[in-house]
């Protein structure tokens, strides 16, 4: 379980990136965190992984401080995919980059060659096994990183953005990937501005403003606060808008599509 | 990490010293730097310290000043050591460790109060040929970027299980290795793509471009710049006819 318990963190500058955080996930949840630009979602999840430390308060990983812990420690528990790939990737093969974490957490080698057949197998990213990872294109970085994740098996895995950059179709092989995660059990925590992604998979939905958590809950139910959703900047799925929309709407059912897109974009009223 | 470069890199401000033409600023550093050169004991070189300080506290960076004189005193301990074994004179080691100290601050006062652009227009002052300040520049503006993705690059390797500090001296600059790469990558990917960014928005174009700024002196500037002269002049009048030549 990760707790943060009234945290607050402030950058060098002064800003003040997380301002009294309590917030409880559970083993085996799904958790997408929103917000706008600057509202601290990134600095909130590099504290479970104790990259940074709190100010004030304190952030507990399965019961332990992660002021008591060192980051190596707790990476074997906590994998975190961040949004730039090309800050991670440096080796002269796929494989290797792969093999790189698992050989720093001291996997024996035939345990490394399986993960990153399977890493590998289950990106789609095979025919670059021994290719630079340098000279992939951006969306085959993201996945690489993520399978790079993936490899070492952690309890908690953290995708900071993993929608950047991917086509319609690596999305949704990604969104298959977090399902199949969170069905075996692991804690998923996708830290995304694309709402679109995150609603299909009905997480539950934290958002962010300003280093504070504004909104908390089933993102069935989040998604229909519009206030906190604009307070916060983020924009509802297509869907709920329709839906709210629909609802607003007097008389008669729609006949096609057409009108019913007419009729939100309000060229008929 | 940040915390030493604190000492170097320009923030905004408003002070008095922020304020004054960056030229009178260079020729204050220069002064400060040619005056360590001239110093021969260890009071003038503390005099010569003190006034540093003084001018840190009106352009208000004296925080940054002191973060850059204790980063710049890890290294005045091997001059020391070096200079202690090799000559055995303990105050000639000493004056040349504290000396280093000085030339640093001295240069660094004009770096963290002076910002690329204005920067930019003291080397143009100069004459240097375009593509040289341009580059010149650019360098000093990148610097903070580079130290942010060091950062991250660090954090991202930490997450995969990379421990920076653990092993021998040569196990740990093999653990430089994931942080190097990328950053190095990046930098060449990242230089690439501005010279595409300027060449799209005409840079080049033309011979002789126009400039957005064009600095003039003021009177400020002017009274500052001569009471720096005269300050020098008195300080190395007094090094070398009022004081006898010693080293402690």
């Amino acid at each position: 379980m990760i707790e943060f318990r009234e945290v607050t963190y402030v950058h060098q500058n002064g800003v003040k990136a997380l301002d009294g955080v309590s917030l409880k996930i559970e083993p085996g949840e799904t958790v997408a965190i929103v917000g706008e630009n600057g509202a601290g979602k990134t600095t909130l999840v590099k504290h479970v992984t104790g990259l940074l430390k709190p100010a004030t308060g304190e952030v507990l990983v399965d019961g332990k401080s992660t002021r008591e812990t060192s980051t190596a420690q707790l990476s074997r528990k906590v994998g975190v995919a961040f949004q730039n790939p090309d800050h991670q990737l440096f080796s002269e093969s796929v494989e290797e980059e792969m093999s790189f974490a698992l050989r720093n957490f001291g996997f024996a080698p035939g345990l490394v060659e399986q993960r990153v057949k399977w890493g590998l197998e289950l990106f789609g990213l095979e025919e670059y096994r021994k290719s630079s990872p340098l000279v992939l294109s951006g969306g085959e970085k993201k996945r690489l990183t993520l399978a790079c994740i993936l490899a070492w098996d952690p309890d908690v895995v953290i995708l900071d953005e993993p929608t950047v950059g991917q086509d319609s179709i690596q999305k949704e092989k990604l969104a298959g990937t977090i399902r199949m995660l969170a069905a075996s059990g692991k804690t998923v925590v996708v830290v995304s501005h694309d709402i679109e992604f995150l609603w299909p998979m009905q997480p539950r939905l934290v958002v962010m403003k300003a280093g504070k958590i504004v909104g908390d809950g089933p993102a069935a139910l989040v998604m229909q606060e519009k206030g906190v959703l604009d307070s916060a900047r983020v924009a509802q799925p297509q869907l709920v808008e329709f839906y709210r929309a629909l609802s607003e709407r007097p008389g008669e059912p729609f006949v096609d599509p057409l009108e019913a897109r007419r009729w939100v974009e309000g060229t008929d009223r | 990490m940040m915390w030493l470069t604190g000492g170097f890199i320009f923030r905004r401000g408003n002070s008095a010293y922020h304020r004054l033409d960056p030229r009178v600023k260079l020729l204050i550093s220069v002064l400060m730097f040619a005056t360590t050169l001239l110093v021969k004991s260890l009071y003038e070189l503390a005099g010569v310290l003190l006034f540093m300080v003084a001018v840190a506290a009106i352009a208000t960076v004296l925080r940054r000043v002191a973060r850059t004189m204790m980063f710049t005193a890890t290294f005045s301990v091997i001059i020391f050591v070096l200079n202690f074994v090799f000559t055995g004179n303990l105050d000639t080691s000493l004056l040349y460790a504290a000396r280093f100290v000085a030339i640093v601050v001295s240069t660094s006062l004009f770096f963290i109060t002076t910002s690329p652009d204005e920067l930019e227009q003291v080397m143009k002052t100069f004459r240097l040929p375009r593509d040289v300040v341009f580059a010149f520049v650019t360098a000093v503006r990148f610097i903070p970027v580079m130290f942010l993705d060091t950062i991250q690059i660090m954090d991202a390797q930490k997450s995969r299980g990379l421990e920076l500090e653990k092993g021998n001296v040569l196990r740990r600059v093999r653990n430089m290795v994931p942080i190097l790469i990328p950053l190095v990558v990046n930098s060449v990917v990242r230089s690439g793509e501005l010279a595409e960014a300027m060449e799209s928005r005409a840079y080049g174009a033309v011979p002789r471009p126009t400039s957005l700024m064009e600095y003039r002196t003021r009177l400020r500037d002017r009274v500052t710049a001569i009471a720096a002269v005269v300050v020098f002049v008195l300080t190395a009048y007094s090094f070398y006819f009022v004081f006898p030549a010693r080293i402690l």
